[in-house]
């Protein structure tokens, strides 16, 4: 499916030059690895399936590390005058808390299922460079481990998350903790921008015949627009991280007052990213939420268009929002006034997506499945988040509440109410599409309530305590400051505390109803009565996904090929005419005669590898630079030459020239 | 059955939700932290009060209607074996009613905030101009020479706590000497960062006399949590006082009381770091504290008149027992200012704390002073060090220190 696999005797049908003309021979230093069992059909793998199962994983290991950095936290502050972690120790957790579930959970979480389902939702066997793809997710990995090392290096960064200059500054953080954050956010960058660059051309391009943009799936879209996001405010963020890595490691003085700079400029290029971030966390779940509300509602979407196009909205007026978090950094009112109104704006095509789901579900026929409970629990919660979101877009009100526990509220509302949720309703929908079993529903909803329960006893009384005046980041709060009666933070405090130990049980949960449900019997091929060509295949689906690319002729395309309108004139009477199963035997029937799949390839890891080891070297040695840029370049050339595995022979042969060109040609053009 | 009880749950979760919704508005009313910042006690927290009070309620009932739809949604359409419903994918005018409607509520909301962001941002009806300079951990107040405040003849320094005359409309001027700190008194204002290299200001006024409680709320380090500050507002006659007491001269301890042998180990033990003014060493040359060269801020609290106020070390401390801080805490209006004028008798000394300070400060509030960790500030420590002082040299020093009122 790759360009470069193209047979050398068609350069003029692909457009592909002819350096690859002789690419069936090997040039490489190795073969191309052939394994499909064990781990190193795992480790070299550039199957997207393969690739979105190891984002989720992993993605779920740092879910619990920084769940942990929160109960470290939780217990710091369960009392006045805590004494579970010193002010340093304290620090490091919050800081690592908020890196950890934004950059290592949240983040690689939504990537798995843009990994996983967005080939499938458009029709395609493969995103469009599968070796790049790979290379995000071994970024990922080793980005996320590096940045965690710091643990037992010395300690971790303690500046925030935030990072404000001139706190982040050698002098102010003497530890190499702002180093390993700067240096693995900038690996899990590179990462991201790789990873957005991939599924934005494979949306594109890579779509199967008669889908155009407005009958692709919503999540797909919501994808979209989110690697759209990312594509723009990561490069940011990384100007950003740049500066602060001279500033460090190399005497640079961006940020240093005495030299005459700003301290805001950091501020506003983290916000530039720091904004969109919030959505390139929600969108992924809105596309989740939008896929399970009408599965489980049988109805489609309300307002399809509605939806995309506040969700291309959001992305959009998401750029120029970033100074309300800087509303008591002393902008001027001018600057303050715009700021406010451009983020009330920015919450009319957010409600305009709760309207819709609502809609929705209004006159449908629904079943609260544990996915269902999941999304229904998103609306309320963002809800929530969105609702207290708009007091602080009123930026003389925000003064009063930024930086403290209100904050802290909103944003759990809106990060774990609006995206959390979403990434387990899509965790119990699409669970059996990706393993092929069911997880136990029963179990599902014991996850589901006393997650909610813990998250609202958690995040809930943050409002309180804020609103009274409980700054963030404190690794102490004093009886002094606490009040009486019925709103002192003592009471709510604990009750946030144990609010949060509720959520961690809930959370394990997860875990647990996955180990119940591992001796499953297989899951029906269409367990939910699904409308996406995601369903229109196998589960797990095989390696090429589909056995024919299907023809798409509307939204839910699946849904339409179970059920045919037979009413008459106006009147509306939809009746089964296939099952799911027959649906997908039929395509099967009529597979496609030649299909072939990237190879597996060595040098993605080795590739990811060089780059922590660079980092490391910018840290400690300038030899573990040399180190890190000599196996980077390996890499690169072994990258470049490798052979193809396949034999000429194997490829398709050109088309010849009818109106429905093979799915290859179309992504090789 | 299964599914009713499911929707049976579902009901009872939202309506969970909308009690909490509830006592989230509630919350406003109530009027016991220190820091509440729903219980102005001046015109610019009253401003925002009059704009977030009427949001607050209108996001409130928002939230109610949203849900209420959505339950009933969840309860009308849950699936009792109804056929399969129409497949409408929408309802053009609906979605475009229903985006307008609350585009009008935020524009509605929009104007009333613009108004008070530009109202809160006036200066020219300043009556009295402070200065606050952060650095970490703690706040540095000066009244620079003006007709304003009543009129101050010559620069006054304190720390940690503000006095301010009511009434009168403050303008305050904030820088800091390290990081980005904020200035957040929330009974009075919304907060202010003060970011080094830059002057911001923020305006405070306050109706009554009171003591009104404030927090650095911008993360600024180690020690973050114990960088707070006070303000304390006093009728203007209390205030000529406190100047009077500000600008008073130095009176050396008398000979041979514990006190004189204080000031002999405040000049070795302390004097470099901070400023006493008027005090002469042996020669009857003025001491002047060089705390540019001593700590990496290159600031200090001047001790000048320490026991005037009542928290130390970026007042995160009390210098006042329980009882006696509640006696000033929370007197009323009408004897609060005379109360604060009191001092720190050494009745009244929280000599617990403070003897735990002066032992080794360090210890009590985390700083930069180990001399291994200094190396990236040139050997100066962010804070005070342990300073290694005997319980005879603390004896003295407390003595010293109870007579700069």
């Amino acid at each position: 499916m790759a360009i470069i696999e193209r047979p050398p005797e068609t350069p003029a049908e692909t457009g592909t030059g002819a350096p690859a003309a002789a690419a069936s021979e090997s040039y490489g230093f190795f073969r191309r690895p052939v394994e499909t069992k064990g781990w190193k059909a795992w480790a070299f793998t550039v199957d997207h399936k393969k690739i979105g199962i190891m984002y989720g994983a992993i993605a779920m290991m740092f879910f619990f590390v920084g769940g942990l950095e929160a109960l470290l936290i939780r217990l710091q502050l369960a009392q006045a005058d805590g004494q579970i972690l010193s002010a340093d120790k304290y620090n490091q957790m919050f800081t690592m808390h908020a890196t950890t579930m934004v950059f290592l959970f949240v983040m690689p979480m939504a990537a798995a299922f843009a990994n996983y389902m967005i080939p499938l939702q458009i029709g395609a066997r493969d995103v469009a460079f599968p070796r790049m793809n790979a290379l995000s997710l071994w970024l990922f990995i080793f980005g996320g481990i590096f940045i965690n090392s710091s643990w037992i290096l010395g300690g971790a960064a303690d500046g925030g998350w935030f990072m404000y200059a001139p706190n982040s500054s050698v002098p102010f953080s003497p530890t190499n903790g702002v180093d390993f954050w700067v240096l693995g956010l900038l690996i899990t960058g590179i990462a991201s921008l790789v990873s957005a660059i991939n599924l934005i051309v494979t949306v594109l391009n890579m779509r199967a015949p008669g889908m155009s943009l407005m009958r692709m799936p919503i999540f797909t879209w919501m994808g979209l627009v989110t690697q759209l996001l990312l594509l723009f405010a990561m490069p940011v963020i990384t100007v950003a991280l740049f500066l602060l890595m001279f500033q460090r490691n190399y005497d640079a003085t961006f940020f240093s007052v005495e030299d005459g700079a700003d301290p805001l400029l950091w501020q506003h290029l983290f916000w530039i990213f720091g904004h969109p971030e919030v959505y390139i966390i929600v969108l992924p779940a809105f596309g989740i939420v939008s896929e399970v509300l009408p599965v489980f509602s049988k109805k489609p979407l309300f307002g399809y268009p509605f939806v995309v196009f506040s969700g291309a909205a959001i992305g959009f007026v998401g750029f120029g929002v970033w100074a309300h978090h800087m509303f008591a950094a002393g902008l001027g009112p001018i600057s303050v006034s715009v700021f406010a109104v451009a983020t009330m704006a920015i919450a009319i095509p957010t409600g305009v997506k709760i309207i819709n789901w609502t809609l929705t579900m209004w006159g449908g026929k629904l079943r609260f499945t544990t996915a269902m409970l999941f999304a229904v629990g998103l609306i309320v919660e963002f809800t929530i988040g969105g609702l207290s979101g708009v007091t602080h877009a009123v930026a003389p009100s925000d003064t009063q509440q930024t930086d403290t526990y209100y904050i802290v509220a909103h944003f759990h509302y809106v990060i774990f109410g609006g995206g959390v949720l979403g990434l387990f309703a899509g965790m119990y929908y699409w669970w059996p599409k990706i393993f092929g079993k069911m997880l136990n529903e029963t179990w599902g909803r014991w996850n589901f309530w006393v997650m909610i329960i813990g998250m609202n006893l958690a995040f809930g009384p943050m409002h309180i305590v804020g609103l009274q005046g409980q700054p963030r980041r404190m690794y102490v709060w004093t009886e002094n400051r606490a009040g009486e009666g019925f709103f002192n933070l003592g009471f709510w405090n604990f009750v946030s505390t144990i609010g949060a130990f509720i959520l961690g049980v809930g959370a394990l949960l997860f875990l647990f109803n996955i180990w119940a449900s591992r001796k499953n019997p297989p899951a029906p091929i269409d367990p939910w009565d699904a409308r996406s060509l995601e369903w229109l295949t196998e589960s797990p689906p095989k390696e090429h996904n589909f056995d024919r690319i299907p023809s798409v002729n509307s939204l839910d395309e699946f849904f339409h090929r179970k059920y045919e309108d037979v009413g008459e004139g106006d009147q509306h009477d939809y009746k089964r005419v296939a099952t799911g199963a027959e649906v997908i035997a039929n395509e099967e029937a009529h597979a496609d005669a030649h299909i072939h799949m990237p190879s597996p390839s060595y040098w993605p890891i080795v590739l990811a590898f060089s780059v922590p080891v660079l980092a490391y070297g910018v840290i400690y040695s300038s030899l573990l630079i040399a180190a890190g840029a000599a196996i980077a370049i390996m890499a690169m050339f072994g990258w470049a030459l490798e052979p193809p595995t396949a034999d000429e022979s194997e490829f398709d042969p050109p088309p010849s020239g009818d109106d429905e060109p093979s799915k290859e040609v179309a992504v090789s053009v | 059955m299964e599914t009713t009880s499911t929707v049976n749950k579902m009901s009872r979760r939202i309506r969970i939700g909308l009690i909490a919704a509830l006592g989230l508005a509630v919350a406003g009313c109530a009027q016991d932290a220190p820091q509440d910042t729903f219980d102005p006690a001046g015109e610019n927290a009253q401003k925002i009060q009059d704009l977030q009070v009427p949001i607050f309620i209108l996001a409130g009932v928002v939230g109610l209607i949203v849900l209420s739809v959505l339950t009933f949604v969840l309860i009308r359409f849950r699936d009792r074996g109804q056929a399969i419903p129409e497949q409408s994918h929408g309802n053009p005018m609906l979605e475009i009613v229903l985006t307008i409607i609350p585009a009008l509520i935020l524009i509605g909301i929009s104007i009333p905030t613009v108004g008070t962001i530009l109202a809160l941002s006036e200066t020219d009806d300043t009556e009295c101009i402070i200065n606050v300079t952060g650095q970490q951990w703690w706040w540095e107040v000066d009244y620079p020479v003006q007709d304003g405040c009543g009129g101050i003849s010559d620069v006054i320094i304190t720390s940690g706590q503000m006095v301010i005359p009511t009434g009168t409309e403050v303008l305050v001027r904030g820088t800091s000497r390290d990081v980005i700190h904020s200035w957040w008194i929330p009974r009075l204002n919304g907060k202010k960062d003060m970011v080094p290299g830059r002057v911001h200001n923020v305006r405070l006024q306050a109706d009554e006399p009171g003591i009104y409680a404030g927090q650095c709320t911008e993360f600024c380090g180690l020690s973050h949590a114990n960088m707070r500050m006070e303000v304390i507002a006093m009728d203007p006659d209390d205030f000529e006082t406190w100047k009077a007491g500000q600008m008073a001269e130095y009176v050396a301890p008398e000979e041979g009381t514990l006190a004189a042998e204080g000031e002999a180990t405040f000049i070795a033990q302390c004097s470099r770091c901070h400023q006493v003014n008027g005090l002469e060493d042996d020669d009857g040359n003025p001491i002047i504290a060089r705390p540019d060269l001593q700590v990496y801020s290159g600031a200090t609290p001047n001790l000048s008149w320490l026991m005037t106020r009542n928290t130390f070390a970026g007042a995160s401390w009390d210098l006042l027992t329980p009882e006696c801080r509640a006696d000033v805490w929370d007197a009323s209006p009408e004897t609060v200012g005379e109360k604060y004028l009191e001092g720190v008798s050494p009745e009244c000394l929280n000599s617990v704390d403070f003897r735990e300070w002066l032992r080794n400060a360090p210890a009590k509030k985390p700083m930069y002073t180990d001399p291994t960790e200094l190396e990236e500030t040139g050997g100066l420590p962010r804070g005070m060090p342990d300073l290694g002082l005997g319980e005879d040299q603390i004896d003295q020093l407390v003595a010293y220190l109870l007579e700069r009122q």
